[in-house]
């Protein structure tokens, strides 16, 4: 039954509101001493320069995001591997046909050299 | 195989002539050759690229500040070592304390860059053609040159060392 | 056998309940509990590292996690000699603790300059900053390092939770012109 679970949503309310109460109240009842210097950056004692954001390389975004690509592929393998046997010859062909397109995606990122890293 | 004093002394009187070496001597073995500043780039870009000496390690560059030398008082010592036959010897040049001006030896070495800073920083020597020549170890406002012989050994207006305790 | 259990403070026992005061309980938090930043510069630096070691341990005394930024620490331990050039970052790193933090200034070049009377040598770290503890010594036994911090604890455990906003610790602040 759905309600069954009401006690699973009161719980997930409460402890998210535990949070969000107890950070409100924490941060509007307690001490409070900021200082131009003390709010400064941590640089080790040290004027800071600049500002830390600098561009990344996209390397690490390409490596990332096929990973994820991948391993959703895999997910989507395991339940039919679990009915493999209830599936029978037009579960297996249609498992194929799946993982042939994504093959084909795979053949083309590693021709394009993506997952070359330098 | 270390190469001879004598070699070494001939080459350098070849190089700049006789007459600009100042001093040449070798105490505890160690050629010791005085030039004149204007010199020295020359002499030890000759000594550092010589096929056969190489002096292509300079070990040590400091100043030095004799107040007796009239003329002459502010000085830097610079030691280069040859890897290929094991030579070490010993330049020095001095400068007259009003107009303390020595050519930068970054020219021929790197290594140069900092050591020359600590020696401005502490004897107020002026490097020219120094990428850099600021202060390097003391604080930047500092006005005079520590190392310089000219001060007295202790704080004369201390107030907040009691002088029965350090034994005065 | 020895009794390892810590005194506890006055308050009301009662079956399965202690009732005591907030400052009491808040102190002996804190006091158990200092994570240091070992602001450790020459040899009294070696000696904070002999004592951070297993045979002199400071970690059975709370300071387990030694901080090397002031964000997350509650005890500057300035071990060494600092120079005049090196004065502005140990003022910034003190300036940006928070409160409640104390100073233990270890060994004789911290408290007053030590044997380097000299040009370049700052004669004492409560010229910058204001010091809680003096350990002194060139260097202190690890003995003595463990004793600084014990009287830290004493400071720590006394120390009321409103004290940042006294007027006396103000008036501390501004003879260092630390806003």
């Amino acid at each position: 039954m759905p309600s069954d679970y009401l006690p699973v949503l009161v719980q997930l309310g409460l402890a998210v509101a535990f949070v969000v109460v107890t950070m409100i109240v924490t941060h509007s009842i307690g001490p409070k001493n900021r200082g131009k210097v003390k709010d400064e950056q941590w640089e080790c004692g040290v004027e800071s320069v600049g500002d830390a954001r600098a561009p990344i390389s996209v390397k690490y975004f390409l490596v990332a995001i096929l990973f994820v690509l991948f391993d959703v592929e895999i997910i989507f393998m395991y339940p039919w591997a679990v009915n493999f046997k209830s599936l029978g010859w037009l579960g297996f062909v249609e498992m194929l046909i799946f993982m042939g397109i994504l093959l084909g995606g795979f053949y083309y990122i590693i021709k394009k050299g993506v997952l070359n890293w330098d | 195989m270390p190469f001879s004093n004598e070699e070494i002394l001939g080459f350098v009187q070849h190089t700049i002539g006789e007459d600009n070496i100042i001093e040449a001597s070798e105490p505890h073995g160690l050629l010791t050759i005085e030039v004149k500043p204007e010199h020295l780039i020359v002499l030890v870009g000759r000594l550092k690229n010589h096929p056969d000496f190489q002096f292509t390690f300079m070990t040590d560059l400091c100043g030095m500040h004799i107040p007796e030398q009239i003329g002459r008082e502010l000085g830097v010592v610079y030691m280069f070592h040859s890897w290929a036959s094991n030579t070490l010897i010993r330049l020095k040049t001095f400068a007259p304390i009003e107009a303390p001006l020595i050519p930068s030896m970054t020219a021929h070495f790197n290594s140069a860059n900092w050591m020359e800073r600590e020696t401005y920083d502490f004897y107020g020597i002026i490097f020219q053609n120094h990428p850099n020549l600021v202060r390097i170890l003391n604080v930047d406002d500092m006005d005079y040159f520590p190392m310089r012989k000219e001060y007295p050994l202790e704080d004369q207006v201390r107030k907040d060392k009691v002088d029965e305790f350090f034994g005065r | 056998m020895i009794d390892t259990n810590l005194p506890a403070p006055p308050g009301i026992e009662g079956q399965g309940f202690f009732a005591t005061a907030l400052d009491n309980v808040v102190g002996m938090a804190r006091k158990n509990s200092l994570w240091p930043l070992p602001f450790a510069t020459s040899c009294c630096g070696i000696e904070f590292m002999a004592t951070m070691g297993s045979h002199y341990d400071l970690a059975r005394f709370g300071s387990e996690r030694p901080s090397f930024s002031p964000r997350q620490a509650d005890l500057l331990m300035v071990m060494g000699t600092i120079a005049k050039k090196m004065g502005p970052v140990l003022r910034k790193t003190y300036e940006q603790m928070a409160e409640p933090r104390w100073v233990l200034s270890v060994g004789a070049c911290a408290c007053s300059g030590g044997i380097f009377d000299t040009y370049s040598v700052l004669q004492g770290i409560d010229r910058i900053i204001p010091v809680d503890v003096y350990v002194p010594g060139c260097p202190p036994r690890p003995e003595q390092i463990i004793e600084g911090l014990l009287k830290i604890q004493e400071l720590a455990q006394n120390e009321s939770t409103r004290r940042r906003d006294s007027e006396e610790y103000k008036a501390l602040l501004e003879s260092y012109s630390i806003q």
